[in-house]
């Protein structure tokens, strides 16, 4: 990655201006145009550096009262299914397969986000009825502490 | 939030338009124009349901690397504990849930050798007597995007 293409990635990690050509402001800030500004975006899309563009989003603000990580003790041969089965959910929004200390058998994790108590149970217990899963854990988001996005430039 | 907002917000997480004047795309698509766009993004920012709009990075494909970490402490405990880890950029999130441990976070560093330093100095500077550490194995979805009644395709 070029010296000038962080630059680019390090402004618009501070995030886009609400005005009408926020790209041609961090173009101006890197001395380059407004379309080579795009075209290291499109670029950084391509090779995955970006994953993509959009919104940061908070679950809580958005009528979604009830949340929960979810840790599902899944056979090894089933993670696979269970996986992309909760990654098609529409009221889960990160799944992680996830190496886990010894004393811990919880394989799998979802975040789920639902508007109601009963909505969350619901979803919860579709998935472990469709593959069997006798042991998970619930934990609820009782209180966000800190939400930030990592500093990567 | 309405469904003109959720409109635009579902257009910003899945067709972001990479264009000269991205608000006034998004406008032409949800039939309100460019300072409608602007206004109603710029309330829902004021709300706090939105934190930012940019690019969003993939950590590993830029080197770095990450975990989920948890621990517990008793509830007259959580502020003290809170102040240590939130004192981190490397932690990006951070939530206190029912169960057990109780407060879940995450820690984003651009070397294993740091990320494990950060979890060492957290866990002796509150004195916990262990932290849970689980590593992604393997990702099946990481998109905040919980609206309902969008369709997302």
């Amino acid at each position: 990655m070029t010296e000038l293409e962080k630059k680019v990635l390090s402004e618009l990690q501070k995030g886009l201006k609400l005005e009408t050509r926020p790209f041609k402001r961090i173009a101006d800030i890197c001395n380059i145009s407004e379309n080579e500004v795009l075209t290291i975006i499109k670029n950084n899309i391509s090779n995955g550096i970006i994953r993509r563009m959009g919104v940061g989003l908070k679950p809580n603000k958005l009528g979604f009262k009830d949340n929960a990580l979810v840790a599902f003790e899944v056979k090894p041969e089933l993670v696979d299914s269970v996986g992309n089965f909760l990654a098609n959910l529409k009221e889960v929004s990160h799944c992680y397969e996830r190496e886990c200390p010894p004393d811990w058998n919880y394989n799998l994790f979802a975040m789920i986000h639902a508007e109601s108590k009963e909505e969350l149970n619901t979803v919860i217990d579709n998935i472990i009825k469709q593959f069997g899963i006798t042991n998970f854990k619930i934990f609820k988001t009782k209180q966000e502490l800190k939400k930030s996005s990592v500093r990567y430039f | 939030m309405d469904e003109k907002d959720k409109e635009i917000i579902d257009l910003l997480q899945n067709r972001f338009p990479l264009s000269s004047e991205p608000y006034k795309d998004i406008g032409d698509k949800v039939w309100i124009d460019e300072v409608s766009v602007i206004s109603r993004l710029a309330r829902m920012f004021q709300d706090g349901a939105i934190r930012y709009i940019g690019p969003f990075f993939d950590g590993n494909k830029l080197g770095f690397s990450s975990c989920l970490a948890a621990l517990d402490t008793p509830e007259n405990n959580i502020s003290f504990v809170t102040n240590i880890i939130n004192s981190y950029d490397a932690v990006s999130h951070n939530y206190l849930r029912d169960g057990t441990p109780n407060i879940w976070f995450t820690v984003t560093a651009p070397t294993l050798e740091e990320q494990n330093k950060i979890l060492q100095e957290i866990k002796e500077k509150t004195g916990v007597k262990e932290i849970k550490v689980f590593t992604a194995k393997k990702k099946f979805k990481t998109c905040v995007n919980p609206i309902k009644g969008v369709n997302h395709d």
